[in-house]
């Protein structure tokens, strides 16, 4: 339910944009003396690193993947909220932003499935990726036209969509993996330069990325809090059936939240294959997991929870790095999440009630 | 020809057994009592370690098969235990991270001496014993159209061994489905509220489920990793879905569904891909595609299952309906 949260939480919300913003100006204007990096490889340090400095670089590190993270999983939150679907097909949706930028940026050739022919599109790679997030925004309205639509029309139960989309999941992940192969490809040659501050670093595309994912973020807080569609969505939210009777048209909204979710996916899908330097057919698969984390850390259909739980996951995932091994982070992250439902099951933001 | 007696050969194959015999035990969580288990490869996969690390450092055939069944019991208990509470999206997030948790931490090169991390557990290293038990000649033989090895590796001997297994997971969910504590789990099923206003403990009843439910998937996982290597990302989220599929396939809380569909499963999976490499022209579809056209195929069968056929082949509609 996105019910609006009480100003407490709205305040500790803002002020950790504002914390974040902040920290973002800040490495670039303090910043100024990037040295131009020449291993692009932010995992490894030097092994006699201190353990705090290795903490406070997982932190921020942590803060960049949580801010991208929040942005592919809004749509899962705003989707289950106005339809009680866990959507496990979300996954594919990042995938799709990924690969398909990824199909019109490339300077090699690509096909599509079944078409024998090869195509070099070889857009400039912000207008590919304009393109890209408007034809995702398309499959959203498309996927709720032909199949989600008509199944809340014949009232087939949540849990049984939810089945349907572990199915579509299933079915796309292939089809990306038929039609890009399973190598692992990069969206750009160019090398990220770092910003360095004492310490610590960041990569100058990456602080862009951020910036960019904030500016989504917001832009999506301000729909969902300021407009009267936005209005209306948090109606339907908390009650579907009042909704409609107040004249709200509830399939609109809800497929006007499913073009949100696509666009939404498939933009953190371009800025996450950006951050992590590549993308592959599962991309999204991989991260679908934390996605529902996040999601279900915030509590489940808290628009703004999305955003607390993904950096919360974020952080785990980042710094836990420091204690366990690189291979077991996301680990670290899924086991932060049974915890936390252990005692706080209804997540961090959601309202304590019943759910068993 | 050759295509179609490959087909019917998969019928019977181990991998079609052990598939069954997991589909058996999301059967009791699903099926009986309702519960959204998105972790049974995480059984499966635990099952194998189990057994394979068990035989590796020299314990007999029976102490390694208990010890699969053992890390189930305390896998479900562990799982059970936060989230049998919640209702059913949580309970499947849930078990679909354990899981996943399972896998990394099998492929981690933390326990890369125990679990081989990635590369996993080679099958010469644990198949010895179960396979010095066949009765058959160590040499291929014919039955037939079909030819196998007696006894090493994907044998008639692990075939005889499997179905037999089959044969006895059957029984028990039989059994058990139709005792008194088998309705209270289907009572759990169609309403909680009202069997808890019966005086039963409800949690309690979900926690049995998804432990014999998960052995059972342990034991698939043994009969699995009998015919092929303990590899962690071969029980990845696509096998729970597959065992999903296999299972609404069939037809939840029915006895043989699972077997049913676990064997028009892999009959139309490897009948697929032999006609696809058959009919369709390398320019269309490569044949290093095929493998992804199937699956994709999968998703889009599962999609339709539960969309215009939810009770599968063999179910009862009424029976089966997706409570929260």
């Amino acid at each position: 339910m996105i019910t609006k949260p009480d100003t407490r939480l709205l305040k500790a919300v803002a002020l950790l944009l504002v914390a974040a913003t902040a920290f973002v100006i800040a490495s670039l204007v303090l910043g100024g003396d990037h040295a131009a990096a020449t291993t692009v490889d932010p995992v490894v340090a030097p092994a006699n690193t201190p353990k705090s400095q290795l903490v406070v670089q997982g932190l921020i590190n942590g803060t960049v993947f949580g801010i991208l993270l929040a942005l592919a999983a809004v749509g899962l939150s705003l989707i289950y909220g106005t339809t009680g679907l866990s959507n496990f097909a979300h996954g594919e949706q990042v995938t799709f932003g990924a690969v398909l930028t990824y199909f019109l940026t490339t300077k090699s050739d690509v096909s599509l499935p079944l078409i024998p022919a090869q195509f070099n599109i070889g857009l400039p790679l912000p207008i590919a990726a304009i393109v890209a997030i408007i034809i995702a925004g398309g499959t959203g309205w498309l996927q709720d036209k032909l199949l989600w639509g008509p199944l809340r029309r014949r009232r087939i139960a949540a849990l049984q969509q939810m089945i349907v989309s572990i199915g579509l999941s299933l079915a796309l992940v292939n089809l990306f993996q038929w039609w890009v192969g399973g190598e692992r490809y990069r969206l750009t040659t160019s090398i990220d330069s770092r910003l360095t501050f004492g310490d610590y670093y960041i990569g100058r595309q990456t602080l862009l990325s951020v910036v960019i994912a904030l500016i989504a973020l917001a832009g999506v807080a301000f729909f969902l809090l300021r407009t009267r569609l936005g209005r209306a969505t948090r109606a339907i939210a908390d009650n579907p059936a009042l909704a409609s009777a107040s004249g709200i048209r509830v399939d609109g909204i809800i497929r006007l939240v499913w073009v949100m979710a696509a666009a939404l996916a498939a933009l953190g899908g371009i800025l996450l294959a950006l951050y992590e330097n590549g993308l592959s057919f599962d991309q999204g698969a991989r991260l679908l997991l934390l996605m529902f984390a996040a999601v279900t850390l915030g509590g489940l259909g808290q628009a703004f929870g999305a955003l607390v739980g993904a950096l919360v996951i974020g952080i785990v995932t980042e710094v836990s790095t420091v204690v366990v091994a690189p291979d077991m982070k996301y680990a670290s992250a899924l086991v932060i999440l049974i915890v936390v439902l252990l005692i706080r099951p209804q997540g961090i933001l959601g309202r304590a009630e019943r759910v068993g | 020809m050759d295509l179609l007696i490959d087909a019917l050969g998969e019928s019977f194959a181990p991998a079609t057994a052990a598939f069954a015999i997991a589909a058996i035990g999301l059967n009791f969580h699903f099926g009986l009592t309702g519960l959204l288990n998105m972790g049974q490869a995480g059984f499966m996969l635990l099952g194998m370690y189990g057994y394979a690390i068990s035989i590796r450092n020299g314990l007999p055939i029976w102490a390694a098969i208990l010890i699969a069944m053992g890390t189930a019991i305390v896998f479900g208990a562990i799982l059970g235990w936060p989230t049998l509470k919640l209702k059913g999206d949580y309970l499947s997030i849930v078990t679909i991270a354990a899981a996943e948790i399972v896998r990394y931490a099998g492929r981690s090169q933390t326990f890369v001496n125990l679990t081989g991390a990635s590369v996993g557990i080679r099958g010469n290293e644990y198949k010895g014993p179960f396979e010095d038990l066949s009765p058959f000649p160590d040499e291929r033989i014919t039955v037939l159209w079909w030819t196998y090895h007696g006894s090493a590796s994907n044998s008639w001997w692990l075939r005889l061994v499997a179905w037999t297994f089959v044969g006895l997971m059957l029984l028990v969910f039989w059994r058990l489905s139709r005792s008194p504590w088998g309705r209270v789990l289907k009572g759990i099923r169609e309403d909680e509220d009202a069997v808890r206003s019966l005086g039963k403990n409800v949690y309690w009843y979900k926690m049995q489920a998804l432990i014999i439910g998960g052995v059972i998937g342990a034991l698939g996982g043994v009969i699995w990793s009998l015919g092929n290597s303990v590899q962690p990302d071969s029980m990845g989220r696509a096998t729970t879905f597959w065992i999903w599929t296999l299972l609404l396939l069939g037809g939840a809380a029915t006895v043989f569904g699972p077997v049913v569909g676990s064997i028009v499963f892999w009959t139309a999976l490897s009948l697929v891909k032999g006609l696809a490499k058959l009919f369709i022209p390398e320019s269309i579809m490569p044949s290093t595609v095929i493998e992804p056209f199937a699956l994709m195929l999968v998703g889009v069968t599962l999609m339709l299952l539960v969309i215009f056929r939810p009770q599968g082949l063999l179910g009862n509609k009424k029976e089966l309906a997706f409570h929260a």
